[in-house]
């Protein structure tokens, strides 16, 4: 495996001296890039803000009818179950859903862009807080703190997403939650009569490690090169109806005025390929536009009465 | 707490090695490990025993939900029973958030997971390579070939200073292949299997980093899955909430409808679509031939409109 041999002994080297604390020493020994990696991976990935043990005692509320809600949510890159909140009607943000985390924590830019207050305590209270899907609490205490593991995911663009937070104990115990991969919701069920306990002020001795990773992470992201890269684009728009005949994919339809409109094609041709990528199903064909944007060039084969013919066009704005 | 760190290495008793490498600059340390075994990284199919449904000769069978009661800790972490190869039980921590497994190194010895006189590959936190448990056991759960990784996880282990011993976390890759309810009430986890693969998520984020992409990122396109027939737009100073429908296709899935020009969408199967790519990426898990319901404003009035999107693109 390339991902096992590969060492790096030379440009990898660990400085025994952390930069922004020049008097503390931190071991970290030249390993290979493989094996830092996965302690970094392993380290960033779970128990976000298990450190902070013990909250305020304030419950999130919520109308008082009983209700089921089917919260859309998403895996992200790192298999995260990732919802979208909105703050006091400000957002959507992106959360993970953590049985692992104690409360509610919310990056300190979000804050800001919300306009909460941080109380002494680095508490905040949310007026509203909307999960995607129509959950709506009212009242919600959360963490205002930048964890080390969501900062790293960020730096590294782990997720393929930007995080904003992490939706821990305080929110999740209030319902009961099904998670089911093979379908494209979860279903949250509040429980009107239950007050789940707070969780208690444990005294947790000496200070979680783990916070030691924030610098680190940001030194190998600038020796290694790598970045996060959350932009996207939509996809550019054709304007066919297609259906599946004989193996082959015929146009049904052409919308007047779209790319595919203004390139001449018409009902009936079938399309053979999409740049020289060959199209037996519909799914062919969504395989080969699928990373084309908005104003990208294509070059259609089409079998038009038996003759075959190249089209070119530029992908339009629609979907 | 970099003290801390030093001195959790120290205890480790491999301060010498790991401060010659420092000192000399050298792969000395790296190359004294004992031989690793590169990992086959192709991804599990753990056989799933005590699961009716894995075949589809079972099919028509209804699977039986598997309760497992789960402790609540004083931290409010979830806390389950497990056997590892037999050894056990180990108290773990339930974790939705957690996508990977992961051990003690003293689980990990216990339950033979580490060979004798293996030792972890970086002092850091005892962080040991991926291995594969043989028979992990919840409750009436029995699976097999499970991966975890071996790390002394500083807050797992600062949690079980003040809660008593806790071996490891178990996530992901176990509850993802059940539909998986969990009830802070009953202090109950209710599993019924569902079929689905987790994927090794170690593999695929080590190759992403490992070869990160050269030259200027690519923004990733976002592909709604059907034809819709309708444009969406939003001024950059525009921050109330949806987005303006500029065109409909006529003829179009949303104009059959009822989808018009100047309607302000607000949600798309339940998905916000407060810009266009929030638009986009909700038209991306809707497939061809589903209906979904499209609210809009227009002039003031919430309008709920059916659409049933085409193959098309």
């Amino acid at each position: 495996m390339h991902l096992e041999t590969e060492h790096l002994a030379g440009d990898l080297q660990m400085s025994p001296f952390h930069p922004y604390q020049p008097e503390t020493h931190i071991p970290l020994p030249v390993a290979s890039r493989p094996r830092l990696y996965r302690f970094i991976l392993v380290s960033l990935l779970v128990l976000f803000g298990s450190g902070v043990i013990g909250f305020p005692e304030q419950r999130p509320r919520l109308p008082e009818e009983t209700r089921r809600y089917q919260v859309p949510y998403r895996l992200t890159d790192s298999q995260h179950v990732l919802v979208r909140v909105k703050l006091n009607g400000k957002g959507p943000f992106h959360f993970i859903l953590d049985t692992g985390a104690p409360a509610v924590f919310v990056t300190k830019s979000v804050a800001k862009k919300v306009g909460v207050k941080t109380g002494a305590q680095g508490w905040a209270t949310f007026d509203t807080f909307e999960i995607e899907g129509g959950v709506r609490l009212t009242q919600v205490k959360g963490r205002i703190e930048d964890l080390v593991q969501l900062d790293g995911m960020n730096t590294l663009g782990l997720a393929g997403v930007e995080l904003h937070g992490v939706i821990g104990y305080n929110v999740l115990a209030r319902f009961r939650i099904e998670y089911d991969f093979t379908v494209d919701k979860l279903l949250f069920e509040f429980l009107p009569d239950f007050e789940p306990p707070d969780p208690e002020r444990l005294r947790v001795e000496g200070p979680d490690d783990i916070q030691m990773m924030g610098p680190f992470i940001k030194m190998i992201a600038a020796l290694t090169g790598i970045k996060a890269n959350f932009a996207t684009v939509p996809r550019g728009f054709l304007g066919i109806e297609v259906t599946q005949a004989n193996g082959k994919v015929v146009i049904q339809h052409v919308y007047p005025g779209t790319a595919a409109a203004k390139a001449g094609l018409q009902p009936g041709d079938v399309i053979v390929a999409v740049r020289a990528q060959t199209i037996d199903v519909p799914a062919d064909l969504h395989r080969a536009l699928r990373r084309a944007g908005v104003g990208s060039p294509q070059v259609l084969t089409i079998e038009r009465q038996g003759k075959m013919m190249e089209v070119r066009l530029e992908l339009g704005r629609g979907l | 707490m970099l003290q801390n760190m030093f001195a959790t290495v120290f205890r480790r008793g491999r301060s010498l090695a790991l401060l010659t490498a420092v000192v000399l600059g050298s792969s000395t340390w790296a190359f004294s490990l004992p031989a690793d075994s590169p990992q086959p990284v192709t991804p599990h199919k753990p056989p799933l025993s005590g699961n009716p449904s894995s075949t589809s000769s079972d099919a028509e069978k209804k699977p039986t939900p598997i309760v497992i009661p789960f402790e609540l800790l004083r931290s409010r972490h979830m806390a389950v029973q497990v056997r590892v190869n037999g050894a056990g039980p180990y108290r773990l921590v339930f974790d939705t958030g957690a996508p990977m497994n992961l051990v003690s190194n003293k689980l990990a010895r216990e339950a033979g997971l580490l060979k004798k006189g293996e030792r972890p590959l970086l002092p850091l936190f005892g962080m040991g390579g991926p291995k594969t448990i043989e028979t992990l056991e919840i409750g009436a759960i029995k699976l097999h070939n499970v991966p975890t990784v071996v790390m002394d996880h500083p807050t797992v282990a600062a949690m079980s200073r003040v809660l008593g011993p806790i071996e490891g976390i178990i996530g992901f890759p176990f509850f993802a292949r059940y539909k998986t309810t969990v009830d802070y009430q009953k202090r109950e986890l209710t599993l019924v299997p569902n079929g689905y693969e987790p994927k090794d998520v170690m593999q695929s984020l080590m190759e992403k980093m490992m070869n990160p992409p050269k030259g200027k990122p690519e923004p990733r396109v976002l592909a709604p899955a059907a034809l819709w027939g309708f444009q969406v737009d939003k001024a950059d100073d525009d921050t109330t909430d949806g987005v303006t429908v500029t065109h409909v296709l006529p003829g179009s899935p949303a104009d059959k409808a009822g989808l018009r020009a100047g309607d302000r969408l607000l949600t798309l199967d339940d998905r916000w679509t407060d810009s266009v790519a929030d638009t986009y990426t909700a038209a991306e898990s809707i497939k061809p031939g589903r209906s979904v319901v499209l609210v809009v404003l227009r002039q003031g009035q919430r309008l709920e409109l059916t659409v049933t999107p085409r193959t098309g693109f």
